[in-house]
């Protein structure tokens, strides 16, 4: 490859300084270094969070919701123009069971995002062992479809969740309500639901979550067991929980499933807002931090090449009178920028992921968080190089321009 | 009038700095192709000015300047950069090499950035000018470890590297002894009855000048002499 005068140039001065080109390129390798340690933390982190709320809540979930009364009966009946206002509209009770609801599952299937979908039965209810009383809620599921899809097994403390299956009236309890009542596994817990009849059921597993008030309120049955504490038939289902292939897409397919089966479907971004929002000051602070680190470096490059013209003010001259046109001049001194930015790219590079590797070692241990949450994801590295790129292009355009504005006469006149 | 090199008319520049003088008054004034000129005269008359002026570089004059037919008067600063790299040779006062770079190199790049040979090719004719000079052995030091007259020769070298139709020295001959002025002058005398390239030389060294196929007399702006013999 012909390398051209003016890159021929730029090379030239930056490695007759090879101090000065040394100090300018670390400045950027720092910033983009802290720029991909900063993302990777960042993105494990907030797939961390994403991950566990993952583990209580699906992507999304389907159910029947009370809705107010509107004017619909009364312009029905009236058959006028004139405008109806309900003063004080109350919430209609709905049923609380979907109407056909493997029907709609069957649907929902059809869906080629949809990965998982599952039925529950939920109920409120109160725990009650020897004279203490305790209320929290059964969920009733397929247990092999709920830890495919919440990987209950890796809460299990005790017990074996599979007896769900085997056991006729058996029961997985969260450790809270363990505790509070002083189970163990092969005990008897009374159930009761609101409007059915107690039931005596058997403690075969306990789990622990890394949420206190679901291990101190939750519990799973078998779905006929939570139905029939209910009193309800086997038809009777209260959610449909339903997981994609990628969750970001959440939002978009509950809309669809909203309009196609009539019930609400939440998705985890209505039911999680406190994560999102703890992602959006996150990100403000990782971009702030990030941008001063960038706006260092870049100044360090602008310094660097400011002196470096003033150095050369008289050879910018003789380029000017030997026939380099303004154009060449800002190219000699752009070129120095990129090849600064450029080894300060590769290297930070090099050293973000070094960082990020050694950091990804440091041990947690809080809850179900073993180390330190970081991610490798390769566009981070992209963005970082780019950005890195352009803050010294950015910071080696204005002293490349003042270099082109020389004027050769009054330079080599003196 | 294809035979003119350089031709310029009316021209007039002023100093602003500190007050508004005129340093150079109507200058009319025109070289044939291959002449060898002398411009001389009393320090502070504008003899360099002048130069600068007809070099493309100073573009804060009135009148016009025209070069090998073309009028440069107004052209774009990038269209003069052109003009200068592929026309016009320049010796300065004080030799000027970029101290970065080797000797060769220096007088490479010029004709590196016309781009019509080769850069072996350049190489090649680099290597010629310097042997002119007598400093190809110099040729791979790098420039600021030479002595002030070896510099100047290298200079001189780079000036002819691009075959330039004019070649311009402000005091071309100011740093070296009178042997190696001797040589600087029979080369400049050869380029331009042998090669046909003009010559337009400011100079205090009456010898040189006398030698010169024509003498510019200047004083106080303006032209005293044609020296048309």
């Amino acid at each position: 490859m012909k390398i051209s005068v003016n890159t021929e140039i730029a090379l030239t001065y930056l490695s007759s300084r090879k101090k000065q080109t040394a100090v300018a390129a670390m400045g950027v390798m720092f910033g983009i270094s802290m720029f991909i340690f900063m993302q990777s933390l960042m993105k494990g982190t907030n797939d961390y969070f994403e991950k566990s709320s993952f583990s209580t809540t699906a992507h999304i979930r389907l159910y029947s919701e009370n809705k107010v009364a509107d004017a619909h009966m009364l312009n029905n009946f009236l058959k006028d123009n004139s405008t109806k206002i309900l003063t004080n509209p109350k919430q209609l009770k709905q049923s609380q069971g979907l109407t056909n609801p493997y029907g709609i599952i069957q649907n929902i299937r059809e869906n080629p995002q949809v990965v998982a979908v599952t039925p529950q039965v939920t109920a409120n209810v109160i725990y009650a062992s020897g004279s203490v009383n305790i209320n929290g809620t059964v969920a009733g599921v397929s247990i092999d479809e709920e830890d495919k899809m919440f990987d209950v097994q890796s809460n299990m403390k005790e017990g074996d969740l599979h007896d769900l299956n085997r056991v006729n009236n058996g029961l997985l309890i969260g450790k809270g309500i363990a505790d509070k009542l002083s189970l163990r596994v092969g005990d008897n817990i009374t159930v009761r639901a609101g409007s059915g009849s107690p039931m005596i059921m058997r403690v075969v597993g306990i789990f622990a979550t890394t949420i206190k008030q679901i291990d101190e309120t939750k519990s799973y049955a078998n779905i006929v067991q939570a139905q029939n504490l209910l009193g309800k038939d086997r038809s009777y289902v209260t959610d449909i929980k339903i997981n994609l292939a990628d969750y970001n897409n959440a939002p978009m397919v509950a809309k669809d499933i909203e309009t196609i089966t009539g019930y609400k479907a939440e998705d985890w971004v209505q039911s999680n807002e406190q994560l999102k929002a703890a992602f959006k000051i996150r990100a403000i602070i990782l971009n702030s931090v990030i941008g001063v680190i960038l706006l260092v470096a870049g100044f360090g490059i602008y310094n660097i090449l400011n002196m470096t013209i003033y150095e050369k003010i008289k050879e910018i001259a003789i380029l000017k009178a030997t026939g380099f046109s303004g154009k060449s001049v800002i190219s000699i001194f752009l070129q120095q920028a990129v090849y600064i930015g450029l080894m300060g790219g590769i290297i930070g590079v090099i050293f973000g992921f070094l960082i990020t590797f050694m950091v990804s070692k440091i041990y947690i241990g809080a809850g179900t968080l073993k180390y330190l949450p970081m991610s490798f994801y390769i566009p981070h590295y992209i963005e970082a190089v780019s950005f890195g790129i352009l803050t010294t292009i950015a910071a080696g355009f204005f002293p490349a321009r003042k270099a082109s504005k020389v004027d050769p006469v009054t330079i080599i006149r003196g | 009038m294809e035979n003119t090199a350089l031709k310029t008319t009316n021209i007039t520049k002023y100093f602003h700095d500190p007050v508004t003088i005129p340093v150079l008054k109507n200058i009319s004034l025109e070289v044939k192709k291959g002449e060898f000129v002398s411009i001389v005269g009393k320090s502070g008359c504008g003899k360099s000015t002048l130069l600068y002026v007809l070099s493309t570089m100073d573009r804060d004059y009135e009148g016009e300047l025209e070069i090998n037919g073309v009028k440069v008067t107004g052209q774009s600063l990038n269209n003069l950069a052109a003009i200068r790299n592929e026309s016009i040779g320049f010796v300065f006062q004080f030799h000027y090499l970029l101290p970065d770079f080797s000797c060769l190199k220096n007088v490479m790049i010029p004709g590196l950035k016309l781009g019509k040979f080769s850069p072996k090719e350049v190489e090649e004719r680099a290597y010629e000018k310097l042997k002119m000079f007598g400093v190809e052995e110099l040729a791979l030091k790098k420039a600021n470890k030479l002595s002030g007259g070896q510099q100047q020769r290298v200079a001189i070298a780079r000036a002819l590297i691009n075959d330039p139709a004019i070649i311009m020295g402000d005091e071309p001959t100011g740093n070296l002894d009178s042997r190696n002025t001797g040589i600087v002058f029979d080369l400049f005398q050869k380029l331009s009855h042998e090669y046909g390239q003009t010559l337009i030389t400011v100079t205090h060294d009456e010898d040189f000048a006398q030698r010169s196929d024509r003498i510019i007399e200047m004083a106080d702006g303006e032209i005293t002499n044609h020296g048309h013999k």
